[in-house]
């Protein structure tokens, strides 16, 4: 029998374009990492960022692709779309990772993930580390709670979102709509938690603003954007955070 | 001599109705929130609202008192910190200052970086062309300056480590005043305060210039001092302001425009005047900036430079039209 090529052959140099595809990438299947993108080296964004550091890194696009001889490139639904339909058409295997938005999707995406990368199994020992760190799921929220997840720029998480997901998970109540919350609306009608990202980038208008001494009145907790970003295991510890 | 008694009548009547309009902007301010116009708690008025209409006022003022300095001292209508490129200088130095981390660790140094911006920017445009730099050309080099400083600021913060100061370029080219903090107050108030002071006493150096810089010169008036001062006090006023609100452009050009019908051409009883509506007209386009969400189906407010260069610019071309031949 002819051992010939055929396109369901499993992937043996993986280039991911996406941060939250680096880090899936990293947690399922490391062997097979040809490239990752430059995000996932950031210590504030990337759960993996230090593991990131041994791999080589590519910029979103073709033509540098292309150089790492890769038969599998794996994007997000959004960015890098040229050059993802750039790469499809040159005959290379293109799959775009959907954000999930809640945890059956995350085990879902493991699992649908690591069969992509022909390590079916390692989705199951993955899951299992997420449930095993997760507070039992279906209890009533913990009270009249309720809380509002402020990213910069004022944008909420509402649902859909993995973070309400995460709030929802941790037993509290999402006041967040998916919505701008400016800051006068903010203090108008306060939640009684406020959850923003941990600033590691410095001074800029959008992060400023969450700093602003008129929300000091509000209590607040700080989360690092590097468990909330992307959605994947390390969600668990997004809620563990918050059931503190 | 003529009559000095009528003009002084009606121009104290004109101040202390300016005073009164001012006063009656500032309360619409405290009044009018974000997207909202209703009851506010103590919180929102002292630490949201009051901030924005205390720097709204101050900068305004300050934007159409240096135009109208800037006009008589450079006996060109057309001059203004914006047009002139003084404006987006400060813009620049300010911004280097916030997304490099310099302001981060030493807040104060947020308005220095725009005073800096702003004298750079004069030295520029007073060293290439020099005081004697005739109408058109000085508008010519303050155009190049204001492109060339607009650039910059599009370029550092493109290169700034923050990932966010990409999509910020707007407020530091077309300013805005919104979310600011008490703070803001504490480090803009006092350079735009002793730049104010500064530029209110050359009332009588920018009479005398209107009359040629030899006649100025032999009434003791120093042009070139005159100039410098006013250099001085445009480069505390404009770059403080542009640290804490950015590139609001159009305010000092039109504003001495807006008063010379009811006042006339002496540039010294147009400081005041020009003090008083600058805050005013700031104060109530940022009032109107809040209330757009409201009034139209939009979900964020446009930048308040948006809104002084959509009533600024006409100005500009109608002044232009009246000096062309």
């Amino acid at each position: 029998m002819l051992a010939a090529a055929s396109p369901a052959k499993t992937a043996q140099r993986v280039v991911s374009l996406n941060l939250c595809a680096d880090q899936w990438l990293m947690l399922l299947a490391p062997e097979k990492i040809a490239a990752l993108s430059p995000l996932a080296r950031d210590p504030a964004l990337s759960f993996y960022a230090r593991e990131a550091q041994n791999y080589a890194q590519t910029r979103a696009s073709a033509e540098t692709v292309l150089a790492f001889r890769p038969d599998l490139v794996l994007g997000g639904v959004f960015g890098a779309r040229t050059a993802l339909s750039l790469l499809e058409r040159s005959g290379i295997r293109v799959a775009r990772l959907d954000q999930p938005g809640n945890f059956p999707a995350i085990r879902a995406g493991l699992r649908a993930t690591a069969a992509l990368l022909g390590v079916p199994d390692r989705a199951e020992a993955a899951i299992a580390a997420m449930d095993a760190a997760l507070p039992p799921s279906g209890q009533p929220p913990r009270g009249p709670e309720n809380v509002l997840v402020w990213q910069p720029r004022g944008w909420t998480s509402g649902p859909g979102a993995m973070m309400d997901a995460v709030v929802r998970r941790a037993g509290l109540i999402n006041a967040g709509t998916g919505a701008r919350v400016g800051l006068e609306a903010l203090l108008r009608d306060p939640p009684s938690l406020l959850i923003v990202g941990e600033n590691t980038a410095g001074d800029s208008l959008a992060t400023n603003l969450l700093r602003h001494p008129a929300v000091r009145a509000i209590p607040t907790r700080t989360i690092p954007a590097r468990l909330t970003i992307c959605p994947g295991p390390w969600s668990a510890e997004a809620v563990g955070i918050l059931t503190r | 001599m003529r009559n000095q008694e009528r003009p002084a009548c009606a121009a104290r009547r004109l101040t202390m109705g300016l005073a009164l309009g001012l006063v009656c902007a500032a309360a619409a301010s405290m009044l009018v929130g974000d997207g909202f116009a209703g009851p506010a708690n103590t919180l929102i008025l002292t630490e949201i609202r009051l901030p924005r209409t205390l720097l709204a006022l101050s900068i305004g003022g300050g934007l159409g008192l240096s135009g109208a300095v800037l006009q008589g001292a450079l006996r060109n209508p057309l001059a203004d910190a914006g047009l002139l490129g003084i404006t987006p200088a400060a813009g620049l130095g300010a911004a280097i200052a916030f997304y490099w981390g310099l302001a981060n660790g030493f807040p104060p140094a947020l308005p220095l970086g725009g005073m800096l911006g702003a004298a750079l920017g004069l030295v520029c445009l007073l060293g290439f062309g020099g005081r004697r730099l005739s109408g058109p050309a000085l508008i010519l080099t303050g155009v190049g300056l204001s492109a060339l400083s607009g650039a910059a600021i599009s370029l550092a913060l493109t290169l700034a480590p923050n990932p966010f100061a990409l999509a910020e370029i707007a407020f530091w080219l077309m300013g805005g005043l919104e979310d600011r903090a008490l703070s803001h107050v504490a480090m803009a108030l006092p350079p735009i305060g002793l730049g104010v002071l500064l530029l209110l006493r050359l009332g009588p150096g920018l009479d005398a210039l209107t009359l040629g810089e030899d006649t100025a010169a032999s009434l003791g008036q120093s042009p070139v001092r005159t100039l410098r001062l006013a250099a001085i006090g445009c480069a505390l006023t404009a770059g403080a302001s542009a640290a804490v609100a950015g590139g609001i452009g159009f305010v000092g050009l039109a504003v001495p425009h807006l008063l010379r019908p009811s006042i006339g051409q002496k540039p010294s009883a147009l400081l005041l005047p020009s003090l008083l509506t600058g805050a005013i007209v700031l104060t109530l386009a940022d009032i109107l900036v809040r209330l757009t969400p409201l009034l139209l189906p939009v979900s964020a407010a446009p930048p308040l430079g948006v809104l002084t260069a959509l009533v600024g610019a006409p100005f500009l071309v109608r002044i232009a039209r009246r000096a062309a031949p």
